[in-house]
């Protein structure tokens, strides 16, 4: 039965794919959703079938399957007598490679996948009305059935190597999809920008594959993610486990927009607005967050590494929030968001405790949900107002557009971590891990678990690459985070008020008079999706258990680990009276229409433009990469064309014709001289005769 | 039916007698000409195709295996072998013996196929495909001779990699040469005399050298083996010098002292041919001022015949002098990738943008082979393809571009995407071929290149996957300025350069500004095929060629490659049995 369900699930949205990138053109034209809507629901509905298809057993306690489809490459090292094996260091250091295309299904793919097809089938559904009118509607249903695919194919990966390929392979469909109005050219130059950017990330994770890979001799998870080989490595050799986890999280800063690499998530909004919604807020940006969460095996003993995803994935909270306070755009604002909740989603893998990983793969699903709906919901003001996003061009919609406007507000609502809506639940597990880090006197649980092999009490008292002891670390990223919920509460908010409320009822002329609410196939997919992001947490979160339960068969110790954590009530309190606080604030200021924000931001001055400009970051990007990287490659080629081709090319060339210029003056058509040379060759040929035979 | 062995034979004769056939045709009949070269290239690819089919692969080294398996292994690898001699045998008195003796030329005309050579004939037969359909109204001026050139080509290039004679081999190498000189010098751009000559002299002068080091290499065997005859044959050349290296000490000690000197004749013909950075230059050149299917060979080809010729001469003749001078190819390598990259970036004119990259994507190749283990040599002659296809479908849109415009200067496009919907597809598809998506064919040579590189040496392996992003960026930056955005069209120019309205003085119909058309679709389809099918399925391909990889790269590591890794041993242990090439052949001598 998982045998069937795994191979079915990528399998229908390929074959959606292939339908509409064949006959979409030509027959199906308007009709191309219906394809790979039916391919994502059937895969939905095989995702859900596969949730309770694994169970665990006795010799098989992940209750992993594993399909192998074919093999991809095979090369074989020679073992020849006299050379050591790879293992001793012979072999030209290569263990030989042994790639397949393999499916994985444990808990934790399972529920990536029942969350992304969900999702996935929500949005094409709702896409069929938002992109009604495009003349390329075809095109756009067929990236997006390859999209799906390649996301489930990834999420399905068994080996490194795969993952990467995968990795790669929706890195491609974002691009095409970021840049699906082609003509536009922020949107051409936006979709390079995303693949540009990632570049440098994967080189990062290509990088750490490998390096697994020499170190393993496998890219396999069932041959890397094996506690006694990653032991046995760290027992070695520490510093490679540490290089390994770094560079693998390099890969995840790129694909999931962490600081320094989220600069393309922004600029990514050019996208038609379904694809803002699946792509780059609820399945792929999440890619970074299910590989490392995938290695929590490899994380969990390399402290300096968890340190570094937790500061990384602060930092890029904070940022992004900040810059989330004061843009116009309402996409914009969402996709900050996004980067800011994928940072908390980082925040708590980084704490090195399961309950943070689970925090951090719960929050991946919620959010998933809560932000899928506000981008589509912001997605429904768009279709309405013409195609404006600008939150300054229109106000007071909250008449015109009733159901995008409830339905907002429970992903607004959700997002803030208001109680008890799935947000909530998810950011303060993560929060009361991070608490937990930073009160080490109430961690006993994992190291008592015996599934932290080095004892937390140690690991607390060390300095960590930043300079501040462990515990003083994670109690600023604690309060940070902290910080960073209240002004998520807050720039929601902001956005939830500007667009719904804040005096009259104003629309764009773009919008022309006809402004009215979404069709019911945008505006019922908004229902089901407000649904979740309403009860996911209740019901699956801390007070059920259900979710950690189900991801503890593929990270063991993670049920018992969030049963023995419970509910931090000093976490969840603070945080719930922060994201009040955000609320009421901005209800304060953006509710009706008031002279309080242009004040508040005169007052803030600089801080204001900082954010506004999005601290520079694209600016100083062009000035200390781009720039110095065209001017170098002016100067290469001015180089290539003076010195490698000018002076050496050429100058070799011109040998032979100097050398020819040598002897030349002999040949000047003087007799005289000729007799000359005849005779002084003749004496010193007969001297050199005669000398020798006396 | 022909006897299967004389395939390759075969497949080297049937262009040289299509460029007989094209040439018998009526001078001004273009149609007459391009079919006769169409239909003749298509019967070479299926014959390639025959060739693939009857190619059996045999079983890969056994654990543990010594000279004499490696031996056995690359005598099964060489398949479909056929020798004739240049002159007819002769008999004669031995005066010693008293006995009566065949005579024969030491030179014979010998073809076979093996992994490494099986996808290379294959590559040059499919892309010959192409290269005729991209001329096909392209080419105005004495079609006849055009396409009796490059079918000359074709049987030179089939030639070059299927010859196990090193006199022949030669042979066919500088034959490559001279069809091309002639495209480029006859039917080429503005600055074409200047780009052919150069191209010419350029190769020659480093292809003189290489003949001096396989003479060279020839003669040593000979001396070192007190044979009376010399031989010329490249398998019994290999084995006999790699079982003089390992067996004997004063042999081992012989070709310790001359190989340096093999190599740098080897690399200075090779490196020129491949091209690695310094020795680049005539490329770029080459490529803008070649006709479109000029180009689409050289690059997809021609380069390979110097990467080849690592891959079949330098590394199992001279292993220890490839081992020595790792450092310097990878040098070079690596900052090829680099360079050819930045160097990219700069670029406004199309076809030069896709030399430079080739420059980038050739140090893949390179540094994959001097990675010296079999996932790495794999990377590498995988890259070799890779980078025929997709190089060579890059070089037949930008022709069909020029056809329309004829103008490459990126600045003048844009928007294309909306007026060429297919041609947008394909730039897509090969775009990201070249750039090393996973899933196309570009992604598995590069990765088990680097991967292979990697295992070799760190720094120089993570080195060069900063090309990758470099890659994405000028690819993608051409794809963007070109078919993005909005519409932009150059200007029509009706009144051509003076050069060129000599030679399309009776061009008076214009490719028409529509799409791609039936036969536009059928040399990119072509190309197409293999890039996804190596990029979903490559076993296909690297199972063939593994057994002929792996005795190279035993002997490789017998000869010290397995200390270049050395440093970071996985398991913290250095290897003990395995010394440096010098040691060896010291401790030979004294215990001598």
């Amino acid at each position: 039965m998982a045998d069937f369900l795994v191979r079915a699930i990528p399998l229908f949205p390929l074959l959606a794919c292939f339908f509409v990138a064949l006959f979409g053109a030509r027959w199906l034209r308007d009709k191309s959703h219906l394809p790979v809507a039916l391919g994502c629901a059937l895969s939905c509905a095989c995702a859900v079938l596969l949730l309770f298809s694994l169970p665990p057993s006795a010799s098989n306690p992940s209750g992993q399957k594993t399909v192998t489809l074919y093999q991809w490459m095979q090369v074989t090292e020679p073992v020849v007598s006299g050379i050591p094996p790879w293992q001793a260091g012979g072999a030209g250091g290569s263990p030989g490679l042994d790639a397949q295309i393999a499916l994985r299904a444990d808990s934790l793919s399972a529920t990536m996948l029942a969350m992304l097809t969900f999702v996935a089938t929500l949005v094409v559904i709702y896409a069929s009305g938002y992109m009604h009118d495009d003349r390329a509607y075809w095109r756009f249903f067929a990236i997006v059935g390859l999209f799906v695919f390649s996301m489930i194919m990834l999420v399905l990966s068994a080996s490194f190597l795969q993952l990467f390929v995968f990795w790669e392979a929706v890195g491609l469909c974002s691009y095409l999809l970021i840049g699906f109005w082609y003509e536009k050219p922020e949107a051409a130059a936006a979709g390079m920008k995303a693949f540009v950017v990632n570049r440098i990330g994967d080189f990062g994770f290509a990088a750490g594959v490998f390096l697994i890979w020499v170190t393993f001799g496998s890219t396999d998870f069932a041959k890397v993610l094996d506690a006694s080989a990653i032991a046995e490595v760290a027992q070695r050799n520490p510093y490679l486990l540490t290089t390994i986890c770094l560079c693998l999280f390099t890969g995840a800063i790129g694909k999931s927009a962490q600081f320094p690499l989220h600069v393309w998530l922004p600029d990514a909004m050019e996208g038609p607005t379904p694809v803002s919604a699946l792509i780059h807020a609820a399945t792929m940006v999440t890619a970074g967050v299910y590989l490392v969460a995938r290695c929590t095996p490899l994380y969990q003993l390399s402290p300096t590494a968890q340190s570094f995803v937790s500061v990384i994935g602060c930092i890029t909270a904070l940022l992004a929030a900040l810059i989330a306070l004061t843009q116009n755009d309402l996409k914009r604002v969402l996709a900050y968001s996004t980067v800011s909740q994928l940072g908390f989603m980082f925040l708590g893998l980084g704490t090195g405790s399961l309950v943070g990983v689970g925090g951090a793969m719960f929050h991946l699903v919620t959010h998933a949900f809560f932000k899928a709906l506000l981008f589509l919901g912001a997605g429904s003001v768009m279709h309405a107002m013409g195609g404006v996003i600008d939150m300054r061009e229109f106000r007071g919609l909250k008449k015109l557009m009733p159901q995008t406007h409830t339905t907002f507000l429970v992903g607004a609502l959700a997002l803030a971590g208001l109680p008890p809506l799935s947000g909530f639940w998810s950011k303060d597990t993560i929060l009361g891990a991070v608490y937990e880090q930073a009160h080490p006197h109430h961690v006993t649980v994992s190291a008592d678990e015996g599934t932290v092999p080095e004892a937390t009490g140690e690991v607390n008292s060390q300095v960590t690459p930043f300079g501040l002891p462990r515990a003083k670390l994670y109690n600023l990223l604690y309060w940070l985070g902290t910080f960073t919920a209240f002004l998520t509460a807050f720039y929601t908010f902001r956005a939830f008020f500007l667009t719904f409320y804040n005096g009259p009822e104003k629309v764009p002329h773009a919008a022309g008079h006809h402004a009215h609410e979404s069709p019911a196939v945008m505006c019922r997919p908004l229902w089901v999706l407000s649904v979740g992001a309403a009860l996911l947490g209740l019901l699956f979160g801390h007070l059920t258990g259900v979710f950690d339960g189900f991801l503890g068969r593929t990270i063991p110790g993670l049920a018992e680990a969030a049963h023995e954590h419970g509910i931090n009530w000093t976490v969840a309190v603070v945080s719930t009276l922060v994201a009040l606080a955000g609320v009421a604030l901005a209800w304060v200021m953006y509710k009706e229409e008031s002279p309080i924000p242009a004040r508040v931001a005169a007052l803030a001055g600089p801080f204001t433009r900082l954010s506004e400009q999005r601290f520079y970051l694209d600016e100083v990007y062009k000035l200390l990469v781009v720039r110095p990287l065209e001017a170098l490659s002016q100067v290469s080629r001015f180089a290539d064309w003076l010195l490698v081709d000018g002076a050496l090319v050429t100058g070799v060339s011109r040998i032979p014709s100097l050398l020819g210029q040598l002897p030349r003056p002999i040949q000047n058509g003087l007799v005289q001289f000729y007799a000359l040379a005849m005779m002084l060759a003749t004496a010193v040929l007969m001297w050199a005769l005669l000398s020798k035979q006396t | 039916m022909f006897p299967i062995d004389y395939l390759p034979f075969v497949m080297v004769a049937v262009p040289l007698v299509g460029a007989g056939l094209v040439l018998l045709s009526a001078p001004a009949s273009r149609d007459q000409a391009r079919w006769t070269a169409l239909t003749n290239v298509i019967l070479t690819f299926v014959l390639s195709l025959l060739l693939v089919s009857r190619y059996r692969v045999p079983e890969l080294l056994p654990p543990n295996a010594d000279a004499v398996d490696r031996q056995q292994l690359v005598d099964q690898t060489l398949q479909m072998r056929s020798s004739f001699s240049w002159l007819s045998p002769r008999t004669v008195e031995d005066p010693v013996a008293g006995a009566q003796r065949v005579v024969d030329t030491p030179v014979r005309l010998a073809f076979a196929v093996d992994g490494i050579s099986l996808w290379l004939i294959v590559l040059s037969a499919l892309l010959m495909i192409p290269a005729v359909l991209v001329s096909w109204n392209a080419i105005e001026e004495r079609p006849a001779r055009f396409y009796a050139l490059m079918l000359l080509l074709e049987a030179g290039l089939i030639g070059v990699f299927s010859a196990q004679d090193i006199i022949l081999f030669y042979i066919f190498f500088e034959f490559t040469l001279i069809p091309l000189f002639f495209m480029i010098g006859i039917w080429g751009g503005s600055d074409r005399r200047w780009a052919a000559r150069k191209f010419f002299i350029y190769t020659l002068a480093g292809s003189v050298l290489t003949f001096l080091g396989l003479l060279f290499i020839v003669l040593s065997e000979q001396w070192m083996s007190n044979a009376s005859t010399l031989t010329f044959s490249i398998p019994e050349l290999t084995a006999s010098i790699q079982q003089q290296i390992a067996s004997s000490p004063r042999n081992a000690d012989y070709w310790q002292h001359v190989s340096p000197w093999i190599f740098a004749a080897l690399f200075a013909g090779f490196a020129i041919k491949v091209p690695l950075f310094p020795f680049h230059t005539w490329l770029p050149l080459a490529h803008v001022e070649a006709p479109t299917a000029g180009s689409v060979l050289l690059a997809g080809v021609l380069l390979k015949i110097g990467s080849y010729g690592f891959l079949r001469f330098a590394l199992p003749l001279v292993p220890g002098a490839s081992v020595a001078h790792f450092h310097l190819v990878a040098i070079l390598a690596v900052v090829g990738i680099i360079y050819g990259a930045l160097l990219a970036l700069a670029q406004e004119d199309i076809k030069k943008l896709v030399a430079y990259s080739s420059v980038s994507h050739m140090g893949f190749c390179l540094l994959g082979l001097f990675a010296f283990n079999t996932v790495g040599l794999t990377g590498g002659l995988l890259q070799m393809i890779n980078h025929g296809l997709s190089t060579g479908a890059l070089f037949a849109l930008v022709g069909m571009l020029y056809e329309r415009y004829h103008t490459r200067d990126i600045a003048s496009y844009g928007g294309l995407a909306r007026k060429y919907p297919r041609m947008a597809f394909c730039l897509l598809v090969v775009a990201f071929s070249s750039i090393g998506l996973p899933g196309l064919n570009g992604f598995t040579g590069e990765v088990t290149s680097l991967m292979g590189m990697f295992a070799t040496n760190r720094l120089y392996g993570t080195l060069s996957l900063a090309g990758i992003i470099l890659g994405a960026w000028y690819t993608l930056s051409l794809v963007r300025r070109t078919f993005f955005g909005r519409l932009r069209e150059p200007v029509q120019s009706h009144q051509h350069s003076p050069v060129v309205s000599h030679h399309q003085a009776h061009d008076h119909h214009h490719t028409p500004l529509a799409d791609l058309n039936l036969r536009e679709l059928c040399a990119l389809g072509v190309l197409i095929v293999p890039i996804f099918w190596i990029g979903l399925y490559p076993q296909f391909f690297t199972r063939r060629m593994q057994p002929s990889l792996q005795p190279i790269v035993a002997v490789l590591q017998e000869n010290g490659a397995v200390m270049l890794s050395g440093t970071a041993t996985p398991r913290g242990e250095r290897p003990v049995q395995a010394a440096r090439p010098e040691q060896q052949s010291v401790n030979n001598t004294t215990s001598r």
